[in-house]
């Protein structure tokens, strides 16, 4: 039994099949990575996957469970946490109250709660700002925000959506250590979609491509970027001689 | 007894607040005192009344961020609870007030299980409609009162099992007593977990659901609490004015005026309702007695409050708590 399951999913926006037919499966612990051109439906798989869309035909399996179709928030008490590729900017909460919501999903008590929020944010080192807006904060603490608010609810296979996106070198060097480290000692399986390559390869262990919907590729790496096909939809020439 | 201390801790409030929320709770125990006469009696009954609506109204409206514009069909379902049990088999206030509470209850999830579908101002439209026919059927429903409405059977002496007074001022105690449970609820309810949820979905809903939060559940819960807490400001009207009918109880204009003086005085923060109702108590009553009298010319309180509701959200949509916040951000 696998850790996830995803069989066969299909979505069709009216015509328009954004997942058509995809397939594979997560092993617990692992560092998966998925890539594909924009438009090519990674984000709406991680919908199909954590509910906010329900597929039109296909099931996906999480730790043994059918979640297909399951609300958000049933798949995230399941263990299932995910960040957004357009995090909103929002004026209502500071940070500390941010991570706390995520917290409370696992407690009902206030001081509880602001404790397990306050170990996260120093985790993530973020607790010089724990006092402040979300639209006070430049777009990588930003983001690191939305990272940790997910990680208060104790995910087990945490998915994120173009995490590293916006981000310097530097903190995209960042990222990579801090993703590494939460798959290290936290056990935490990572399924992550991403634009940037030289993360994506550096990260992952294994890598599934998408393009127009479909699956078109699945492998290591270095493999990944030799394959036919992810160079002709995607990579580029130049990409794979350059490795 | 840990929500007691929660219902009770104002610690982290600023100095200013904790001080002006003391020279106001004193002045509220002596105003009986000051000979100001019962004009001035009734507009603080008033203004204690609409507080602790505003109060209820800000739990799904000011912390869950939802336009809910139908909050007097509580007051109604509260009032008639009140009255009719007195009237058809004299059951004690106390006993017909706690009825009302859960009859407020009850209907706020049966309705709010479909409200709740719907989002943004097709939900607002939806809270206006439940509550015009529920305004409607008591019209027409002549085993209440139909648009006559019903009238409750004056004792004579101060009773307290009825909750029946000669003097404004065992009235002005008790609205005291029920505002500040009001008070003391709402400082628990915005450190308590719900309420953290709610200024989530308020913020993003999509973040909301990702973080485990059924949102759905979440703004029932909100809005039958904030039904509950209309539904003993109705009771006590009924009890107050002696006399009840849909037109007083159930309008429209109770609705508005109930979410205005909340978004008014600062939505989501416990304080705006208060600072609303202080503001607009008056200016409803002064309104009221100033254009009443004039031919032709009522409606005009309703253009001023439409006003109102445009400065605001266009200069601060946090209201007059949120423009004192400025000011002080400003200052530090
Ligand atoms: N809610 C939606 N309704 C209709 N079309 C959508 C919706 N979400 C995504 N799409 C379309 O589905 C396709 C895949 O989108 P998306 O999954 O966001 O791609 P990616 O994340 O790979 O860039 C795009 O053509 C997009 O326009
Ligand atoms: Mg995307």
């Amino acid at each position: 039994m696998s850790f996830l399951t995803v069989e066969n999913i299909v979505k069709d926006f009216g015509g328009l099949v954004a997942n058509n037919n995809v397939s594979f499966t997560i092993e617990e612990g692992e560092i998966i990575g998925l890539i594909g051109p924009n438009g090519a439906g990674k984000t709406t798989l991680f919908n199909c996957i954590v509910g906010y869309h329900r597929p039109d035909s296909g099931k996906v399996t999480f730790r043994g469970k059918d979640i297909t179709g399951m609300k958000p928030f049933a798949t995230n008490r399941e263990g299932i946490g995910r960040t957004f590729q357009i995090m909103k900017v929002t004026t209502g909460m500071t940070v500390l109250e941010n991570v706390m919501v995520g917290a409370f999903c696992r407690t009902n008590d206030r001081n509880t709660a602001r404790g397990k929020a306050l170990e996260v944010l120093n985790d993530l080192a973020l607790d010089g700002v724990k006092d402040y807006y979300i639209n006070e904060l430049p777009i990588a603490i930003q983001r690191k925000v939305g990272l940790a608010r997910t990680l208060a609810t104790k995910p087990v296979l945490l998915m994120l959506d173009e995490v590293a996106s916006g981000l310097n070198p530097k903190e995209i060097e960042d990222v990579v250590e801090l993703l590494r480290r939460l798959n290290n000692t936290k056990k935490i399986t990572l399924f992550l979609i991403e634009h940037i390559m030289e993360m994506v390869m550096k990260v992952s262990q294994r890598v599934i491509v998408l393009d127009y919907g479909e699956k078109i590729a699945e492998g290591l790496p270095a493999d990944i970027v030799r394959n036919e096909n992810v160079i002709k939809a995607y990579l580029g020439e130049k990409y794979a001689q350059g490795l | 007894m840990e929500k007691l201390k929660d219902a009770l801790d104002f610690s982290d409030f600023s100095k200013a607040e904790r001080i002006g929320l003391i020279i106001f709770s004193v002045f509220l125990l002596v105003f009986p005192w000051l000979g100001t006469g019962s004009f001035a009696k009734t507009v603080m009954i008033q203004f204690l009344l609409f507080s602790l609506f505003g109060m209820g109204w800000n739990t799904i409206g000011g912390y869950g961020g939802q336009v809910e514009l139908g909050k007097a069909q509580y007051v109604g379902i509260g009032a008639y609870t009140v009255a009719l049990m007195m009237v058809w088999w004299k059951i004690p206030f106390w006993i017909s007030m706690p009825a009302g509470i859960l009859i407020a209850i009850g209907y706020s999830f049966a309705i709010g299980y479909p409200l709740f579908r719907l989002k943004g101002h097709y939900f607002a439209i939806a809270t206006i409609c439940t509550s015009l026919v529920l305004k409607d059927i008591f019209d027409n429903w002549s085993l209440v009162g139909a648009a006559k409405g019903v009238e409750l059977p004056i004792h004579e002496h101060p009773d307290f099992v009825y909750m029946q007074f000669k003097s404004d001022t065992y009235y002005y105690f008790f609205i005291m007593a029920l505002f500040y449970i009001g008070l003391f609820y709402m400082n628990w309810f915005r450190k308590s977990k719900l309420g953290y949820q709610l200024r989530m979905i308020k913020d993003d809903e999509d973040a909301a659901e990702s973080l485990g939060i059924d949102i759905r559940w979440c703004k029932i819960k909100a809005y039958s609490i904030a039904s509950a807490f209309v539904a003993v400001g109705g009771g006590f009207m009924a009890v107050y004015n002696l006399y009840i009918d849909p037109a007083s109880t159930m309008e429209l204009s109770l609705s508005i005026k109930i979410a205005l003086m909340a978004m008014l005085g600062g939505a989501a923060s416990l304080w705006g309702p208060i600072i609303g109702a202080a503001f607009l108590v008056p200016l409803d009553r002064f309104l009221g007695s100033w254009l009443g009298g004039q031919k032709g010319l009522t409606g005009i309180d309703f253009m001023i409050y439409a006003a109102l509701i445009m400065i605001v959200s266009a200069y601060q949509p946090r209201g007059i708590w949120g423009i004192i916040e400025q000011f002080r951000k400003r200052g530090r």
